[in-house]
């Protein structure tokens, strides 16, 4: 694949925050995006069953499997394997430690808007796409499909970041849901243990995931920007902190620069793609690095 | 001095420093805390709490902390007060200081004195202390109200002289406790420089004085009372054959002399000496001293007499005026049956009396011509109709002009029917009360001016008996002033004009009751003549301090003082009145000066005023009431809100607190304090609404 560059201020992400209306954001991006790479996405459906999956909203009643349905009396969709195309999960961290913006974009805003472009692009790439949605816990759970985009797009627009996470837990959940191995993109700050969220990604990846990481960064969380002693309070428990921030910004910034580095070492094991995106840059390198990795990966299930 | 508040429950805001201390420690971030993704890091940092709670801004803190202790002091309206110790010496004195300048004052060094105990007051007060000066004779003046000024009072005591006016505590007194009412807070005090005459008493019982109120008395009465005065004067024209002679006798009063003292007494009239006497008059005692009697001057006279001066030399002389002819002419119209002696009582009654002289022409039944008229005070019927139509129209017009008619009803008028005596009332007729005795005056509107004499003793009129009289019929315009005790009316007035008509039904004959016999006869007939004629009688000489109203001024009066000075008292529609302030005599004119006055008046220091015998200080506060709500702030110790209300601390620590709140914001928000201060506010202020789309 050749992929050139084209510089478009669709992608500014301050620009496309004041739009609220994300599936034309992804649209915008997306198109935007491709206009500057010239390159067609393969299409084709295999007939070859691959499994069944539970009925969502919005699939094709056609497929439903009405042999399954009068065997166990739920509604399953077939599922037929495609020789191009795959299952892309999105794997969206909302806790409250994402809605954070020391800038003109939030993070949590950023997040969204990159899933959805990323979501759109593997439409139109005629990859299936899901998500899910966690804090401690899954959320919200839509299953990887070629008709899930706007189900996809529904689930993101009325996600809302708040509350603790666990996201190791969060993550061995996801392995449990996606049961069929395609790739998993998992999008969060990753405040967490690097440890233990290496043990959980190295679960997805035994379970066939090809996953792809992109850690969201605020500016402010890398800097520690602040002067004045202050109380800080923790996006996600509440806790509150007096601190007079000159006394422990240095420590900050290397225990933060640590934990990035142990983060960045651990998915570099496990052979999962680490992708450090800050809420101030434009979103053609989440795109980049999305195609890049599609492409890398030549066997495509 | 110590540190008072008025309201000390604010002082509980002094725990409000604390606020400052913990907004400086939290940095008053505790409310609007900067959110941040994940604490996770800082967490595990080993910061203590100690060092996070570590002052490290000292000057903001102190100016916090002191802007709220001087607010919560204002509020707390503190003020310096002089503590309980030294309440009661080191007190501020707030003292009426009362200078006697009543004309006993003017004896041989007794001013002297007062005025150097005066000084003497001033220069034992202490620089703040605050005193008020009274002065007062019968009348009292604020002459300088509080001050402590002492220069100013020393001023007005060395510019001010005796006056020719008595003394009275009570005025004085009044005065006093009205400047304490006014006074600051302080302790008050009055003190009296007085020589404390006895008869300045008079007046002071009654008065009320706010209990504990020092009063002390700096008596400056001479030892030696030596005095002598000329206590009174009689003068009147005694007709001489065609010659009017003037009669002037003085009583020349002597107190506590060492020995009997030849003197020599002057009558003076119009200025012109016309007459001496040389007398020894008693150490202690009164003398009368009868001038040679003197050719009478025409016209009103103005006298004096004078004897030889001693150490008190305001009473050395006595002024006195005489109206120009005082007598009152009475015309007595009589019937022709009159019988012999019928009118006998009335006749001697009227003569008897004096100021004025009462003189009666009698007349017989017809018109009273026009020169007789001119003369008469008042024309009297006696028992006969007055003229009516025209041969009364002379009669009718002096009555308009201010005469005097009176009409006494007897037998012969009661005998027959009369429809309009007098135009005041009917005859209908006569009552006979014989067989009952006699019938009585019964119902007397006593607030009339005719019964002046009998207010004090009413039962005087009720006491005659009346055997017949007239039944009278009052007509429109006449007032029913006496009826008998059967209901009948007795005295009927009539106002005509400037002149008054009076009916009388009570016989004025012994054959007709026993008036003339009873008590009331004399001061009755009297009465009548005087009221009827509009004769008030004139004395010759008044008092200082009393009011005179001269008579025969009715327009723009023109008072003409013993000084000189011209006065323009306001006439009212009933009569012009003037208070006498000078000795001496007082001249009135309508008008302009010019002329003979319409009336003069002889003003002389009540005799009172020569008794210089000192009363016991003790007796001064004898009848004076204690009041014990006292209305005299300065009683009691200053309250904290007076003390408070002269020195409003409070303002100025609210202002002084302002300006610290003020340098605060300015200090707070400038240099490293201000940038820190706008570091903070970043954060994901508006990050909620962006997540929700």
């Amino acid at each position: 694949m050749t992929a050139t560059p084209a510089k478009e201020t669709f992608l500014d992400p301050a620009l496309l925050a004041r739009i609220s209306d994300l599936p034309l954001i992804a649209r915008m991006v997306v198109d935007g995006f491709m206009h500057g790479l010239h390159r067609s996405v393969k299409k084709g459906l295999s007939l070859d069953f691959a499994e069944h999956r539970q009925y969502q909203p919005g699939d094709d009643l056609r497929r439903i499997d009405w042999k399954a349905y009068a065997r166990t009396d739920r509604f399953y969709i077939k599922e037929y394997e495609a020789d191009t195309n795959a299952g892309v999960l999105f794997a969206l961290d909302v806790t409250g430690s994402m809605d954070y913006a020391s800038a003109a974009v939030n993070k949590f805003t950023y997040a969204k808007i990159l899933v959805a472009a990323l979501a759109w692009l593997t439409q139109r790439q005629g990859d299936r796409v899901g998500i899910a949605t966690f804090g401690d816990d899954l959320v919200d759970m839509v299953p990887p499909s070629t008709r899930h985009l706007q189900l996809l797009l529904s689930v993101l627009g009325r996600a809302v970041a708040k509350g603790e996470g666990a996201l190791p837990l969060a993550i061995d959940r996801v392995a449990d849901v996606a049961t069929r191995p395609g790739i998993v993109i998992l999008v969060s700050d990753f405040y967490g243990e690097p440890e233990a969220i290496g043990r959980s990604v190295n679960t997805l990846r035994a379970r066939g995931h090809d996953v792809l990481v992109f850690h969201l960064l605020d500016p402010a969380e890398e800097s520690f920007p602040f002067e004045a002693a202050t109380v800080f309070e923790d996006g996600e428990s509440g806790l509150r902190m007096p601190l007079r921030p000159e006394e422990v910004k240095e420590r900050y910034q290397r225990m933060f620069r640590a934990h990035r580095a142990d983060l960045e070492g651990r998915f570099a094991a496990a052979g999962v793609e680490y992708v450090a995106l800050r809420t101030d840059q434009p979103l053609d390198h989440a795109l980049y690095a999305y195609l890049d990795h599609r492409l890398s990966r030549s066997r495509v299930r | 001095m110590g540190l008072g508040f008025l309201v000390p429950a604010f002082l509980a805001g002094l725990a409000a420093i604390a606020i400052p201390l913990l907004m400086h420690l939290r940095d008053r971030n505790e409310e609007t805390p900067t959110r941040f993704p994940s604490l996770m890091f800082l967490v595990r940092l080993p910061i203590r709490t100690s060092d996070r709670r570590k002052v490290t801004d000292w000057p903001l803190l102190l100016l916090r902390a002191l802007a709220v202790a001087i607010l919560v002091l204002a509020f707390s309206r503190p003020f310096f007060g002089r503590d309980a110790a030294a309440a009661g010496e080191g007190r501020v004195r707030t003292m009426v200081v009362m200078l006697d300048r009543s004309m006993s004052m003017g004896y041989a060094g007794t001013w002297a004195a007062a005025r150097d105990s005066v000084r003497a007051l001033l220069d034992g007060l202490a620089t703040d202390d605050q005193v008020a000066l009274v002065l007062f004779d019968e009348e009292a003046t604020l002459a300088q109200n509080w001050t402590a000024d002492r220069a100013a009072v020393r001023a007005i005591v060395d510019a001010t002289e005796p006056a020719a006016r008595a003394t009275g505590f009570g005025a004085a007194l009044r005065v006093a406790r009205s400047a304490l009412v006014a006074a600051p807070p302080g302790a008050p005090e009055i003190v009296l420089v007085t020589d404390l005459q006895r008869s300045g008493l008079t007046g002071v019982a009654g008065l009320a004085m706010p209990a504990g109120l020092p009063i002390r008395v700096v008596s400056v009465a001479p030892p030696a009372r030596a005095n002598t005065a000329v206590s009174s004067v009689d003068a009147r024209r005694v007709a001489d054959g065609s010659r009017v002679q003037l009669h002037v006798q003085a009583r020349v009063t002597t107190r506590e002399l060492p020995a009997p003292r030849s003197v020599r007494l002057a009558l003076a009239l119009a200025g012109r000496e016309v007459g001496t006497r040389t007398v020894t008059l008693p150490a202690d005692g009164e003398l009368n001293v009868v001038f040679d009697p003197v050719t009478a001057p025409a016209g009103a006279i103005s006298g004096r007499v004078t004897v030889d001066s001693d150490a008190l030399p305001g009473d050395d002389r006595l002024e006195f005026a005489l109206p120009a002819d005082d007598a009152l002419t009475v015309v007595l119209v009589v019937p022709d049956d009159l019988n012999r002696d019928e009118t006998l009582y009335f006749e001697r009654a009227l003569a008897i009396g004096r100021a004025p002289a009462v003189r009666i022409e009698r007349r017989r039944t017809g018109a009273v011509d026009a020169a007789t008229l001119a003369r008469a005070g008042i024309v009297f019927h006696w028992d006969v109709a007055p003229a009516s139509g025209a041969a009364g129209a002379g009669l009718d017009t002096w009555v308009q002009g201010g005469g005097g008619l009176v009409v006494l009803a007897g037998p012969r008028l009661g005998a027959r029917r009369v429809s309009a005596l007098a135009a005041t009332a009917g005859v209908n007729g006569q009552a006979d009360r014989s067989a009952a005795g006699g019938a009585t005056v019964g119902e007397v509107r006593m607030e009339h001016p005719l019964f002046t004499p009998f207010r004090a003793a009413p039962a005087a009129l009720s006491a005659p008996r009346f055997l017949r009289y007239p039944r009278l019929e009052p007509l429109v315009g006449s007032e029913v002033l006496a009826r008998f005790d059967d209901g009948s009316p007795a005295i009927l007035e009539r106002t005509a004009g400037e002149g008054r008509v009076l009916v009388l039904a009570p016989g004025l004959d012994v054959r007709e009751g026993d008036f003339p016999l009873q008590p009331a006869f004399l001061p009755f007939l009297r009465r009548v003549a005087l009221y009827a004629a509009g004769h008030e009688a004139a004395p010759l000489w008044r008092s200082t301090g009393e009011s005179w109203m001269p008579r025969g001024v009715r327009r723009a009066p023109v008072i003409q003082a013993p000084d000189g000075t011209l006065l323009r008292p306001e006439a009212t529609e009933f009569a012009v009145a003037l208070t006498l302030e000078q000795v001496g005599v007082y001249a009135a004119y309508e008008g302009r000066v010019d002329g003979s006055p319409r009336d003069r008046i002889a003003v002389n220091v009540g005799a009172a005023e020569s008794d210089l015998t000192p009363a016991d200080p003790s007796e001064l506060l004898l009848g004076v009431a204690e009041t014990a709500d006292s209305t005299l702030r300065g009683l009691a110790p200053p309250t904290s809100v007076e003390i408070e209300s002269r020195q409003l601390a409070w303002r100025i620590l609210l202002l002084v607190g302002l300006l610290l709140l003020l340098a605060e914001s300015v200090i707070a928000s400038r240099g490293w304090r201000g940038r820190a201060r706008r570091a903070t506010v970043v954060g994901p202020a508006a990050t909620p609404k962006e997540s929700q789309g």
